[in-house]
């Protein structure tokens, strides 16, 4: 590379591996002619290529940035850089990712992703029609009636119309040149100077297959682009997107540099006493959405507060918003270590959905010696009468209180925690609602008493 | 296990998940990137991750797929920023090509790959260890992978930090192996009580003449340069030489290749992370790993009131397999049994060649956890 910005040039004063005739080396010429009229700085520049013959061109751009990538993920590495580079970076790298109609069919989604986003990235689509590296098969972008190794009669499949899909996406701009139009440098250099996503799709014909088995020559390319209505030229320019980095930097402000801290939540201070002299073990089971696993957080947060080691596992069903939700409930005065209940010491029940989990699970079955149940006295006729406590926790506190309730009647029973403890776990958890909370709890020792 | 008893003041307990504590463990490591896609049991991790990288002005992305989101990683790490991305065995799937690109180009990434039931779709909300072997094989050409298995939400934190330290100071992807009973299961953590782990980086090109895959030995480690910084880099997932570029079976690039596995294997030693419970004179060694490696270790407890004597040892480093503490834990035994939530035995298989002469049990469990009272059976 020489300095004088007549004569500059990025491209090696080396042969170029290409066929003879094929449409990269033109590409790569025009690609050049678009960066010296750019004059960009080639540390900038980041060459992202593709696998195929179009991931040869890497080493004639000896001064910039290479990145050969693996197929179809080229456009995805190259966005990840641009971001890193843009939101935490100098904000300097031109990123311009060299694919083929093969790489953009296996790495579509790579490329609406990044044109929905409006990266500030741009992409040379070399679109030879089918894949030539690999002995000439049809991709997604070979046109109906095209010959390729593996469609040899022509292609029954229509070709995706990368236009229609890149403004489907909102694309930033979009533009369809011959590798042997004369504006092609220029149409590229636009691209590149686009803030946002930019994609060129150049058609060309692939000299090891396109041409031998479709009877072909540029001027029949271009017939058929126009046949095909695949207009060429700049076809879309929006200038009312804003490149992705600028969105989110608006809506989410730079670092200030603090180091990072762990925030730790409202904090009380309070030691609770507590009554607990082994491990003891609650499975709580209702109803998706009437917080069931609230019922257990405060129970965890509640022995937290008083010095006690505690597991908490939540079970749903993978509809999240239907059907049973049970917590499984651990508390200790050492670590624990096996998070898993063998034998519950309680087992609380405030619907049907609820006991037909624990049935399912057999956890009856597996109370331990001494072991409770409580439950919502619409389900008592189901359960064992000498083991149960029925209470109307539904009708009385509401069902979506119930389970509180249930926890608050248990640890009344066996004295597990301070109730203040409870009271103060519900401030930590609940926020704005913790009123209610309260209400319910205290409702809730009148029930048990 | 590294879970001590609770402070006396208890300000700085709280509840925490396995995936609450690797997104703290990110953190603190200087995790300024991540992107996700939704999959149980790892999308705590991508919520936490979005919402504490966007509240500080660092990047979170959501990725049309997984391969989208290990590729965007590897995109802002070669651009110099610390990259993480959490998944479950399906999503793993998909990124193993991004994957072994990133060990190809000695691009650091973080991989969480949160494990549940198997194979396919699997159970989503069901536990497994069944991915031990896919995290550490499924790359071509039989290279070591880092990774590292927490069984406690303080471990999550402290084995996030080091995979970032090791993924940096070796510039190779590494994995924490999570699995959903340690991932989403809340558990008292001691905030206050944090494990100070000095954050480490890695080695920046400094010298003129800088070559993007310069080192001495086959086990250094090349100092990075990062794409549209100062140096020109040049990298290629294909074999290269060590000015990257694409080379077929010449001296230099075998030799390229040979370092990527030397630079891992020659610090196998310093990576080796367990923790020990051990006996005198005892008979039988009990090695797990993982959630099933606190269900050994009560059952451990148990036996020996029982009488028996018995050794535990928790591997926290799962690869490089950390050969000489096994040994060392196998000292007189003249059994080892192996605990672990799969059908075949995964990590007992991988253990069979280190301990010799040894007779090797496995306690095998698939769609539940294994329970204290089943390892017992067989101590």
């Amino acid at each position: 590379m020489t300095t004088n910005a007549e004569e500059q040039s990025f491209l090696a004063d080396r042969p170029f591996p290409y066929c003879k005739g094929c449409g990269h080396g033109l590409v790569a010429r025009r690609l050049n002619e678009a960066l010296v009229r750019l004059r960009l700085d080639p540390g900038r520049i980041v060459l992202t290529t593709d696998i195929g013959c179009v991931g040869l061109v890497d080493p004639l751009f000896p001064a910039v940035h290479t990145v050969h990538t693996i197929h179809g993920r080229s456009t995805a590495i190259a966005a990840g850089a641009v971001l890193a580079d843009t939101l935490l970076g100098e904000g300097r790298m031109k990123n311009i990712v060299m694919i083929g109609d093969g790489g953009a069919t296996i790495g579509l989604l790579h490329l609406t992703q990044a044109a929905l986003m409006n990266v500030d990235l741009t992409v040379l689509l070399h679109n030879n029609m089918l894949y030539g590296m690999t002995g000439g098969q049809h991709s997604a972008l070979t046109p109906a009636g095209f010959a390729t190794s593996t469609t040899a009669q022509g292609n029954w499949v229509p070709a995706l119309d990368m236009e229609q899909l890149l403004r489907g996406c909102q694309a930033g701009f979009f533009a369809r040149q011959i590798a042997t139009d004369a504006e092609l440098g220029d149409v590229i250099a636009e691209a590149i100077a686009f803030p946002g996503f930019a994609l060129v799709e150049i058609l060309e014909l692939c000299t090891g297959f396109g041409v031998p088995l479709n009877k072909m020559d540029g001027r029949t390319l271009r017939a058929m682009a126009e046949a095909d209505g695949r207009g060429l030229g700049v076809r879309l320019r929006r200038d009312d997107r804003r490149p992705y980095h600028d969105v989110y930097r608006e809506r989410f402000p730079a670092a200030t540099g603090q180091p990072e801290t762990t925030p730790a939540g409202p904090s009380v201070t309070q030691v609770f006493a507590h009554g607990l002299d082994r491990p003891r073990t609650v499975i709580i089971a209702g109803s998706a959405g009437e917080r069931v696993q609230t019922a257990a957080a405060v129970l965890c947060q509640a022995a937290v507060l008083s010095r006690l080691h505690c597991v908490q596992k939540n079970d749903y069903p993978v509809t999240v918003g239907s059907g049973f939700s049970l917590s499984e409930v651990k508390l200790a005065p050492e670590p624990i270590l096996y998070t898993g209940i063998d034998a519950p010491d309680a087992v609380l029940i405030t619907s049907a959905d609820g006991l037909k989990e624990i049935r399912g699970r057999g956890d009856l079955g597996r109370l331990a010696a001494g072991g409770v149940v409580i439950a919502d006295e619409s389900l008592a006729a189901e359960l064992p009468s000498d083991r149960t406590l029925s209470l109307p926790l539904r009708q009385r506190l509401s069902p979506d209180m119930a389970a509180l309730g249930a926890v608050a009647v248990l640890n009344e029973r066996t004295g597990i925690l301070d109730r203040e403890a409870i009271r103060a776990a519900i401030g930590v958890l609940a926020g704005g609602d913790s009123e209610r909370l309260e209400r319910a709890l205290a409702a809730a020792a009148t029930l048990g008493a | 296990m590294t879970e001590g008893r609770a402070a006396s003041a208890p300000s700085g307990l709280k509840l925490r998940s396995g995936n609450q504590m690797v997104v703290e463990g990110a953190l603190r490591a200087g995790c300024r990137f991540f992107s996700g896609y939704p999959i149980t049991p790892a999308s705590e991790i991508y919520r936490e991750m979005t919402l504490r990288l966007q509240a500080r002005g660092d990047v979170a992305l959501g990725a049309p797929d997984e391969i989208s989101a290990l590729s965007y990683c590897i995109g802002a790490s070669q651009r110099g920023v610390k990259a993480m991305t959490a998944t479950s065995g399906p999503g793993w799937a998909l990124m193993v090509e991004a994957f072994q690109y990133a060990l190809m180009t000695e691009t650091p990434v973080v991989v969480v790959l949160v494990q549940r039931l198997g194979p396919s779709t699997g159970g989503a909300t069901q536990g497994g260890q069944g991915d031990v072997l896919v995290a550490e094989f499924s790359t071509s050409g039989g290279y070591t992978v880092p990774v590292f298995a927490p069984s406690t939400p303080l471990e999550c934190f402290a084995l996030t930090i080091r995979a970032f330290n090791w993924s940096e100071v070796l510039r190779t992807p590494v994995v924490v192996l999570s699995d959903k009973e340690v991932a989403m299961t809340y558990e008292t953590v001691d905030l206050d009580r944090l494990p100070e782990i000095p954050v480490r980086s890695r080695p920046l090109a400094t010298a003129e003449g800088y070559r993007p895959v310069e080192f001495g030995a086959l086990d250094e480690v090349p100092p990075f340069s990062p794409v549209s910084g100062p140096r020109k880099v040049t990298l290629t997932g294909s074999a290269h030489n060590k000015d990257g570029w694409l080379r077929k079976n010449d001296a230099e690039t075998l030799d390229v290749l040979r370092h990527l596995e030397a630079k891992v294997r020659a610090r196998a030693v310093d990576m080796a992370e367990v923790s020990r419970d051990f006996q005198d004179d005892a008979e039988t060694l009990v090695v797990s790993y993982g959630i099933t490696s606190r269900a050994a270790l009560e059952a451990v407890r148990l036996g020996r009131a029982m009488g028996r004597r018995l050794s535990f040892l928790g591997l926290l480093t799962l690869f490089p397999v950390p050969v000489d503490a096994i040994r060392e834990a196998a000292g007189t035994a003249k059994r080892v049994v192996v605990a672990e939530e799969n059908l075949s035995g995964l990590y007992r298989q991988v253990l069979a060649g280190t301990l010799p002469g040894i007779e090797l049990h496995g306690v095998n469990k698939l769609g539940g956890m294994i329970r204290p009272a089943e390892i017992l059976e067989v101590l």
